[in-house]
């Protein structure tokens, strides 16, 4: 209950702050995000499971997020930015699709 | 698959992503310390719906879910962040990168230079039908002086201007056709611009001739006296018709009276009315 809370908390804080991004941080942000979202899946799948484990979460949560924007800086200093981006957002697409889809069969049943 | 979701150790293990292989691992060291988690402390007969309504409902102040609450309040945050400023109208080029920011640089350029060729033809075609407007009016203007100039040669409008009245006072009948007709010549002659007679716009086209005892004038009868009214420089006007045996002295000697006063001020308004010619027709064109 209070994990939602802190979603919600930061999503309104996000709103309302509406702080400007550093052009520093600016093109890894989208990709960390995503990746955020995949690891918060995969939490929530682990949750389900019966095997959530808190410091797990926190190490995936924050690999995931270094590891993707790492892909991406390497990726432009490569010169293929746009190619490698686009490849990690299918991988955690992919990653993000297959946790729901347990969710789901946690929850619905189905 | 779906049969198998409930139990964790299945087929489905493999296809796990990379933390839920490591939270086996960590679930038996957490297991082997003090269980302070929302994990181990489920039976494992617990449906993960009820491990999700019991995580959820009562709300727990335990460390998982404090540092759980803290990492998605960043996710939260981030999120909001990147949407916002995506949906900013401004900073929409932002998370464009280098080579999009170039390719859309260029169609700018394109479609600048487009519009400024095009901004170009539009004033060139401006000025150029602001100078055809301007020749048009100069035209135009040009055209209703030489109207004016042109009207006064054929009698179609009025004139005024300095000049002479001569008037030839007839009382014996003497005077004819020809006399008066030497008389127009003589004025022409001196620079007369404009001449009436009797109300009669003498032009180009003006014959004189005879008819029982008086003039007639383009076939308008005048009778004496014969007033002359002519535009041009009197200075010039009243020696030409002075001079020895010239006109005055030829009408004199046929008992006609004549007398030449200058003006300042001299109004020929007969008028006449412009005629198109029947068969001459101009051959400039």
């Amino acid at each position: 209950m209070i994990a939602v809370l802190g979603l919600v908390v930061g999503v309104v804080a996000g709103l309302l702050v509406r702080p400007e991004v550093p052009a520093v941080v600016e093109p890894y942000l989208p990709i960390a995000v995503v990746a955020a979202l995949d690891a918060v899946f995969g939490g929530l799948r682990a949750m389900l499971d019966g095997i959530f484990d808190d410091k797990v979460f926190v190490v995936s949560f924050l690999s995931n997020v270094v590891v993707a924007a790492l892909i991406v800086f390497l990726g432009d200093k490569l010169g293929v930015g746009a190619q490698l981006s686009t490849g990690v957002v299918v991988v955690l697409g992919i990653r993000i699709f297959s946790n729901a889809a347990a969710i789901r069969r946690h929850v619905f049943r189905a | 698959m779906s049969d198998k979701d409930e139990t964790p150790d299945n087929g489905l293990r493999r296809e796990l992503p990379k933390e839920v292989a490591a939270e086996v691992a960590a679930e038996v060291a957490a297991e082997a310390a003090a269980p302070t988690g929302a994990a181990p402390e489920e039976s494992p007969q617990l449906t993960g719906r009820q491990r999700l309504a019991k995580g959820l409902w009562p709300p727990r102040v335990t460390r998982a879910q404090l540092i759980v609450a803290v990492l998605l309040f960043g996710l939260g945050f981030g999120l909001a962040v990147q949407v916002a400023s995506n949906s900013d109208s401004d900073s929409a080029l932002r998370g464009a990168r280098q080579e999009d920011l170039v390719r859309i640089l260029d169609e700018l350029d394109d479609r600048t230079q487009r519009l400024e060729d095009e901004k170009q033809g539009l004033e060139t075609q401006r000025d150029e039908l602001e100078n055809s407007s301007d020749q048009a009016e100069e035209a135009r203007k040009q055209t209703v002086e030489k109207e004016k100039q042109l009207g006064i040669l054929a009698g179609t409008v009025a004139a005024q201007g300095p000049g002479i009245t001569m008037t030839i006072g007839d009382t014996k009948g003497t005077v004819e056709a020809d006399m008066l007709l030497d008389a127009i010549q003589e004025l022409r002659a001196a620079g007369a611009e404009a001449i009436q007679v009797n109300g009669v716009r003498v032009v180009a086209g003006t014959y004189l001739a005879d008819s029982d005892k008086t003039v007639s004038v383009d076939g308008n009868k005048i009778n004496a006296p014969y007033r002359f009214k002519v535009i041009g420089k009197p200075q010039d006007l009243e020696p030409a018709l002075n001079i020895p045996g010239g006109v005055v002295q030829t009408l004199e000697k046929e008992q006609a009276t004549v007398t030449v006063e200058q003006s300042d001020k001299i109004v020929v308004d007969a008028l006449r009315a412009a005629k198109r010619p029947d068969y001459a027709r101009s051959s400039s064109q």
